[in-house]
């Protein structure tokens, strides 16, 4: 056992730190242009642009400690505006059951952050059992494109994308995960319907979707007809890694302390109260465990072996240490955290709490409900059968 | 032993009940928070019609004498519709004050006023350093001739843009955190030196700043004798936080109700949601902290009924246990929604938020175990 980083990867540390500093956003610049500088200029660092992709797409082949020193320095930066749903999603589904065709056709604009995609997943009767969706998408006559008819919802940024992958239903006579197609086309076109959903903080980030006949040509269905689910799946497991977020957490976390010692209790301050303390304490208890298993799980990684039982809890436990974090934040703001609608009066971070608290809800929803992710574990990991069930 | 409401007091619950079924929709709830002044004056002129805004206060006074347990019906049933009308601002916090300090012919018109529904008030007491202590002020009064001057700021002051006349503390004697040398004035808002910047907050209510800076007032402003404030504060912070619960309590009982109808109106899997037993158990786990708040109301309403100040322990069992049932039904319905829970379009994320605000007024659930524990 050993934590120590070799000097390599310190080396490496201080490349990604001075990147940054070089880079960094400075006031008055166009902020749009500044945006695809940056992702330009981290593309001539070696693949930092996208570093998860795999060597043979442009991406950096870091080792997965070199990955994990890229997460704790961009939770201390100030990166660019960044959406996970091209870069991080559809791209590895293209690279991996798409054309050479498709992967021609998408992925530098992806890479560029030129375009932007939306997910069409979630459907109204649709949420955790994912795939009782409903979407049509019927082939035509001439085979030469879908007809698309149905509803998404939940689908985040889907009023400012250029781009959605949908997963659609084009085959409902056998099991439910059968007959799932995975189709991409443009957002802007006859037929489609965004309408906003305005969720618990005030804000419009979600979507419902409405296809009424829209046409896809058949060259942009990605791999086979019916095979859709499989390659969703790949790409679920792929985001629940991805959700932790330890790196963040440890940092909001270090705010938040420096943000109670501001807040006046008395002649002291709000760290002087000691059921305030011990719950922050907790928090840090239950964040530098949860530090160590994301390391187990990439350590396991760097050996080149499959994801342990450990990984499985990273998005569970990191989500709920999240919304804790989130919830002592607000609770920090004592009677401030309620002034609303844009007003800015007590403690500088009192708005922004309350806000953060309540879009937090979302983490244990989204990507997989808690629920699901504990049946899955139950099944998966522990090997237990279980009756009904999710999968 | 009698957890029965009387002929009256149920009549009073029934009488709430039916306005909130009628006006309280989710959809006509917005649009008077979006309004301008954030509530509806009619349905206030409404709560004056029906003796709503008579209910603390003695026969005497133009009241109908009820007690905390009228104050209690009346709230619990707000709860449940989520009603914006400054009710605690006004009746509970101003109207506590004024009937405890006011006299003669003063006390006849104001109270008067308030009963029918002429008067708006708020309370401004509490101050930022002192997050929710009652005792620690720094805001000061300075006497001047006849008259006082008065300095210091009041953070969210609940119906401090909306108020007629604002009741506000500061110190006229003593140290920071001494219980003794607090003294309550009556300031016209529109007074020379008072800053008001009112605001929405999170839950759809109104609240202000209140920025003094060396405002003058009359002698007659002081609300009892100089420097003796400290039983009337204890008192009608006492009331609020058993109104808070009450009101708390009456969300509540939406927030798990919603979810086990909605649980078992959503099918997953091939099933209605209430099939799974992770579903199951979590709403008898809402359920049981329901009851369990809905039991410790009743029992730190009776004992402050009958003892006064001396149940504030059970005040702050309540508020704790309420604080701490509140975070875990309200959480657990926003979850057992799913996406819907976090949108604004279903009233669940509207009870949700009140219940954050309820925790952030008059002490949250670690403040009031502290207290009980001290």
């Amino acid at each position: 056992m050993d934590i120590e980083l070799s000097a390599d990867d310190l080396k490496f540390r201080d490349d990604v730190r001075e990147f940054f500093k070089a880079h960094d956003y400075k006031p008055g610049q166009d902020y749009a242009q500044w945006r695809l500088d940056w992702f330009k200029a981290a593309r001539e660092q070696g693949g930092w642009d996208v570093p998860k992709w795999p060597k043979e797409f442009g991406g950096p082949g870091w080792s997965p400690t070199q990955h994990y020193i890229w997460e704790q320095e961009t939770a201390r930066a100030n990166l660019p505006w960044d959406m996970p749903f091209g870069v991080g999603m559809v791209a590895p589904i293209i690279m991996n059951y798409g054309n050479a065709e498709q992967q021609e056709r998408f992925l530098p604009d992806i890479r560029a952050r030129t375009v932007n995609w939306c997910q069409g997943y979630s459907e109204p009767g649709a949420g955790s059992d994912l795939a009782s969706l409903k979407t049509k998408a019927e082939l035509s006559a001439d085979g030469k494109h879908y007809v698309v008819n149905g509803s998404k919802i939940w689908t985040t940024m889907a009023h400012i994308a250029d781009w959605i992958f949908c997963l659609t239903r084009t085959d409902a006579s056998g099991k439910k995960q059968e007959g799932i197609t995975f189709l991409l086309f443009p957002m802007k076109q006859d037929g489609i319907e965004v309408k906003p959903i305005i969720t618990l903080g005030g804000s419009h980030s979600v979507n419902t979707v409405h296809f009424t006949d829209v046409k896809v040509p058949v060259e942009n269905r990605i791999g086979e007809e019916g095979k859709g689910w499989t390659y969703a799946k790949g790409l679920l497991a792929h985001e629940r890694t991805g959700l932790a977020g330890v790196s963040r957490s440890l940092v909001a976390l270090e705010k938040l302390k420096y943000q109670a010692g501001t807040v006046k209790r008395g002649n002291g301050s709000l760290l002087d109260d000691p059921s305030f303390r011990s719950k922050l304490a907790k928090l840090e208890v239950d964040l530098q465990a949860l530090e160590f298993t994301e390391l187990r799980s990439l350590a396991r990684a760097a050996s080149g072996q499959q994801p342990g039982p450990e990984s499985s809890i990273l998005k569970l436990k990191g989500t709920e240490i999240q919304q804790r974090i989130a919830h002592l934040t607000m609770e920090a703001a004592g009677p401030h955290m309620a002034p609303w609608g844009g007003i800015h009066v007590g403690p500088k971070f009192a708005s922004g709490g309350t806000q953060s608290y309540l879009g937090s809800r979302a983490f244990t929803i989204y990507g997989g409900a808690s629920e699901v992710q504990k049946d899955i574990i139950a099944k998966n990991v522990l090997g237990i059968r279980t009756q009904g069930g999710s999968n | 032993m009698n957890f029965d409401l009387t002929e009256e007091q149920q009549l009073l619950e029934d009488s709430v009940a039916r306005f909130v079924a009628d006006h309280y929709a989710l959809d006509k709830r917005i649009k008077l928070a979006n309004g301008k002044l954030g509530f509806s004056a009619e349905h206030w002129q409404t709560f004056a019609e029906l003796g709503w805004l008579a209910v603390p206060f003695d026969e005497a006074d133009g009241g109908i004498g009820g007690g905390p347990v009228e104050t209690m019906v009346v709230m619990e049933q707000f709860g449940r519709g989520l009603i914006l009308e400054p009710y605690l601002a006004t009746v509970i916090l101003g109207g506590g004050v004024l009937r405890r300090t006011l006299e003669g012919e003063r006390r006849a018109e104001l109270l008067g006023r308030l009963i029918e529904g002429k008067l708006q008030l708020a309370f401004a007491h509490s101050e930022e350093q002192a997050r929710w202590d009652l005792e620690d002020v720094v805001s000061s009064a300075r006497q001047d001739g006849d008259g006082w001057v008065l300095n210091g700021a009041k953070p969210v002051v609940y119906n401090g843009g909306n108020a007629d006349l604002l009741i506000v503390s500061a110190r006229s004697s003593g140290g920071q955190m001494d219980s003794d040398g607090i003294s309550l004035f009556l300031v016209d808002p529109k007074a020379s030196g008072v800053e008001i910047q009112a605001y929405p907050t999170v839950d759809g209510l109104r609240a202000a700043e209140i920025k003094m800076t060396d405002v003058k007032v009359d002698g007659d402003a002081l609300l009892g004798a100089a420097g003796k404030a400290w039983p009337i504060i204890e008192a009608v912070a006492d009331e609020a936080v058993l109104a808070l619960c009450a009101e708390a309590l009456g969300g509540l009982e939406v927030l798990y109700k919603d979810t086990v109808q909605y649980t078992q109106e959503r099918q997953q899997f091939g099933h209605p949601m209430t099939d799974f037993q992770t579903v199951s158990h979590r709403l008898v786990e809402m359920f049981m902290e329901y009851e369990q708040c809905k039991s410790l109301l009743y029992r730190a309403t009776m004992e402050y009924a009958q003892n006064g100040h001396e149940a504030a322990r059970t005040l702050s069992a309540c508020k704790h246990l309420i604080g701490t049932a509140g975070k875990f039904i309200g959480e657990t319905a926003v979850q057992l929604h799913g996406g819907m829970g976090v949108t604004e379009e279903l009233r669940l994320g509207h009870f949700f938020k009140r219940q954050l605000v309820i925790e952030s007024q008059f002490g949250n659930a670690d403040f009031h175990l502290e207290k009980f524990a001290a």
